[in-house]
């Protein structure tokens, strides 16, 4: 398992490039990608870039869902759900917008394409993927993944996805996720043909596997702990708050009844009969009001359901690490019983265990020019060993550094955007107590004139 | 006509439920517990045992002497004065302060029923006694039967399902203080009723027991008549009015209940909707534990829900308190009512046979017997009675109703305004830069 820097093959311009700003969901956000400098074009590297990236801004989108139809791998009749992407480059003098790719991707592509990203960026916490099923649902919202709100819910999702991706400074710059944005036919192929399978360190998803690591750096470890409890404490919120959702569609709802009951009753009412029609019109009015409130509440569940799967991404990295130690440690133990090993053999004294010494003891001693055969493999491991110790501890420095760094920009991110989704909670209640006191009051004023 | 807001009567300070001494047992306890302007107990006597006179309200004069309709002209008079509001009021009743007695037997609660009044049949111009809800409900029999051509209001129920509802708890007693407060003011406000002996003996008798057992039955002259119709006799068709009023009624008592069970289904799902926001709060503040910068926030998000909480709680509670026993008392009004229509169409039920028997006698009588007579005389006061009652009845009912849905409406606008504030404040809070910690 290989830990290759970003490869400049899988990025575009060297140059360095600024994204800006934090995606807006459910809007086409600006992605400025401007050169540092003065818009050096390194003509070298890439010429798919038919839209000299860098200089301007260009908007992501994914406009459209439509259902379709087609065979799967087992020639199977399935139905599956095609989201439109629109990528569009914003010219920066005028403003305007022209079209520059469109093509439709499926849910299992994005998977792919994250996936992807998560073998080869594995220092970076990759943006979550909205969910494959509807969960924490509250009894309205069907679990059917072809629902329409479901479904537009997840279209939201995707766009924010491909979003964060392309405000990342260092995975904006990927070559499959640029080709994800352009390329519709054979991208698959050309993801796989990457070999980033292979590649994939199948231990990050033995997630209960546990491995003895002696010196972790603290931070990932504090870290792991943290994302544990945030999934735990976000999930049990969720799930809450799809009861309280529950309970409060209930109470707007019976009121309802008030509607039909107060008509009736007004009909044997000679002056009591237009205040009490008037006033049930209102309770109707109250009851159909929470579609549309608790509607704007799963955008903030929403929200939050992000960061539950982003608390994924973080602990992967701090898996990473700790797999990284891990196997640091382990060449290092191998690496100083073989040198311990090789001075056995070279003083005669034998310390430590080894088949050999076992098989020795029992078949008889072996010759000198076997042991010297012997000392000469050992010391060529030794070798090979240093060096890859040297080199893995490079790779361990590197990863710690860079995955730092990206935690750090994760972390005012999450702070970011939490507090922007209570506020818009906030918002939300407000809205929602004053529509209430505005309804009850009409149904006062009809009393009144009871 | 309608209850205003009561006048603040002298009260004999801040009181809470404690054991207090048999309110009802001699007259030196009774120093203790009412004001200063108990009478003393030689007038009480002579007053329970003897004063017919001064004490008989006007619509029941003595058996035989009055025409036949007095009790309208009465009335009609009556009703004049009742339309002028507030000033010309000579009565006022209150009802408050309740206590628990432990007794050996039994335990209980009484209520202080404070009078106030100018008018000639009360000796003196305040009272305050103490009642327990039997007393009540001995007063409400004794009206019905002394003014069976009247509806009289009714009481709050008398029993309780034991172990589901405490009632001996501050919630209950309060709902039933308001209950019995409002009866007697329906009754105080009736220009008949407020008249009755009965009443009169139960707002101002220091031994209301001793009156109970005497079984004085001052029987209004109707009550008198009416108490011997026979039930035997069946009507043929009500009249279209009453006929009216008797569907009105099944109607206006079939949509109360269902407002009574939208009205508790509401509160059963506020509940719950409480219970799960219970819950809710408090893991935004195990959140914030985790977090730094975001701590604030989180907490301040938690303390909110909490108050949300704590306000819809207010609003279930005034709800079960105050809306559903209002409700409820009209459905036994009207229940109520209903025997009255009925009691009347036997009245008519029993003119009309007897005219029918001397028709068919084919006497040679060219005038109507006197019994003949005296049974039209009774449908005819029963039939103004009830009619003015009704007219009355309407007029409350929409007044009260007026209240009770524009009390619905406000609680639910004070329970909004509080959850509007709890959030509004919330906001800079959000929105504050955090110094980096």
């Amino acid at each position: 398992m290989e830990q290759a820097p970003p490869d400049p093959e899988r990025q575009l311009q060297p140059a360095p490039l600024e994204p800006l700003g934090c995606p807006d969901a459910g809007l086409g956000a600006a992605v400025g990608k401007e050169a540092a400098g003065a818009g050096e074009e390194d003509s070298g590297v890439d010429t798919m870039t038919h839209n000299n990236f860098w200089l301007k801004k260009i908007e992501i989108s994914v406009s459209e869902a439509e259902k379709r139809t087609g065979r799967n791998a087992m020639n199977m009749q399935e139905t599956y759900t095609a989201y439109l992407i629109e990528t569009r480059s914003v010219e920066h003098t005028d403003g305007q917008s022209v079209l520059t790719d469109s093509l439709w991707r499926r849910y299992s592509e994005f998977e792919l394409l994250r996936n992807y990203l998560l073998v080869y960026y594995p220092h970076i916490v990759v943006p979550p993927l909205p969910e494959k099923r509807a969960e924490f649902v509250w009894h309205k919202l069907s679990a059917d993944n072809m629902d329409p709100d479901f479904v537009e819910r997840r279209r939201i999702g995707l766009e924010n996805f491909l979003l964060r991706i392309a405000s990342h400074p260092i995975l904006c710059r990927d070559k499959i996720f640029y080709l994800f944005l352009t390329q519709e036919g054979n991208w698959k192929e050309t993801v796989n043909e990457t070999g980033f399978q292979l590649k994939a360190d199948s231990r990050l998803k033995a997630l209960n596997a546990t491995f003895r690591v002696k010196n972790p750096d603290k931070r990932f470890t504090d870290l792991k702990h943290y994302s544990d409890e945030l999934q735990s404490v976000i999930s049990h919120l969720l799930r809450v708050r799809a009861r309280v959702a529950d309970r409060l569609y209930g109470v707007y709802k019976v009121h309802g009844n008030y509607g039909r009951v107060f008509s009736e009753w007004s009909a044997i009412e000679k002056e009591m009969g237009d205040g009490l029609q008037s006033a049930g019109h209102h309770m109707d009015v109250y009851a159909s009001s929470i579609d549309d409130i608790l509607e704007d509440e799963e955008h903030y569940a929403d929200q939050l359901k992000e960061y539950l799967f982003y608390a994924e991404a973080l602990r992967a990295v701090c898996r990473k690490h700790e797999l990284m130690q891990y196997d640091l440690e382990m060449a290092a133990q191998d690496l100083a019983s073989k040198k311990q090993q090789c001075e056995e053999l070279a003083t005669g004294t034998v310390r430590t265990f080894s088949l050999k010494g076992m098989t020795t003891k029992l078949f008889g001693q072996e010759t000198p020019e076997q042991r010297e055969a012997r000392i000469k493999v050992l010391e060529e491991q030794i070798n090979e060993g240093e060096q890859q110790l040297k080199s893995k501890n490079l790779e361990g420095r590197e990863f710690v550094k860079n995955a730092w760094a990206d935690i750090e920009r994760f972390k005012e991110q999450k702070n970011r955007d939490l507090k922007e989704a209570l506020i818009s909670y906030a918002v939300m209640q407000i809205s929602m107590c004053k529509k209430g006191i505005q309804v009850w009051t009409n149904a006062k004023e009809c009393f009144s004139k009871m | 006509m309608a209850g205003g807001p009561p006048k603040a009567l002298p009260s004999t300070g801040p009181h809470s439920l404690r054991d207090m001494p048999h309110p009802l047992a001699g007259s030196s306890s009774e120093e203790a517990v009412g004001g200063d302007s108990t009478p003393s107990p030689d007038l009480l006597m002579a007053r329970s045992f003897g004063d017919k006179d001064l004490i008989l309200p006007n619509g029941g004069t003595p058996a035989g002497t009055s025409s036949p309709a007095s009790s309208s002209s009465l009335l009609n008079r009556l009703q004049l004065d009742d339309d002028i509001d507030g000033e010309t009021r000579d009565l006022f009743v209150i009802v408050d302060d309740p206590k628990k007695h432990v007794c050996t037997m039994e335990t209980y609660i009484t209520y202080r029923i404070t009078t106030k009044s100018t008018r000639v049949e009360f000796d003196l111009p305040e009272y305050s006694v103490r009642r327990r809800y039997q007393d009540f409900d001995w007063l409400r029999s004794k009206l019905e039967e002394s003014q069976p051509t009247h509806l009289i209001p009714p009481l709050p129920e008398k029993f309780v399902v034991k172990g589901v509802v405490d009632r001996f708890s501050e919630e209950f007693v309060e709902t039933r203080r308001k209950a019995l407060d409002k009866f007697l003011k329906r009754i105080t406000d009736h220009p008949v009723l407020s008249f009755n002996e009965h009443f009169n003996v139960f707002l101002t008798a220091k031994d209301l027991n001793a009156y109970k057992k005497q079984g004085i039955a001052l029987l209004t002259r109707m009550g008198e008549s009416v108490k011997h119709v026979t039930g035997g006799y069946k009507l043929r068709t009500r009249p279209l009015e009453f006929a009216a009023i008797g569907d009105y009624l099944d109607t206006f008592a079939l949509k109360l209940g269902t407002i009574d069970r939208i009205a508790q289904r509401i509160i059963k799902e506020e509940i719950e909707y409480l219970v799960e926001l219970r819950e809710y709060g408090p893991v935004y503040s195990t959140w914030s534990t985790l977090e730094g910068e975001l701590a604030e926030p989180l907490e301040g998000v938690s303390a909110c829900i909490g108050n949300c909480s704590t306000a819809l709680e207010e609003l279930t509670d005034d709800m079960t308190e105050d809306f559903l026993p209002v409700l409820r008392e009209y459905i036994l009004y009207s229940d109520s009512m209903k025997s009255v229509l009925k009691k009347r169409d036997q009245v008519q039920a029993e003119y009309e046979a007897k005219l029918e028997a001397v028709a068919l006698r084919k006497e040679d009588r060219p005038k109507v017997p006197a019994d003949v007579e005296k049974c039209q005389d009774r449908m005819e006061c029963f039939n103004a009675d009830l009619k003015a009652d009704m007219e009355r009845w309407q007029n409350n009912k929409r007044q009260d109703f007026r209240q009770l849905l524009m009390g619905m409406a406000d609680k639910n606008i004070q329970y909004y305004e509080k959850c509007l504030m709890a959030w509004e404040s919330i906001i800079p809070l959000l929105q504050e830069k955090q110094e980096a910690k």
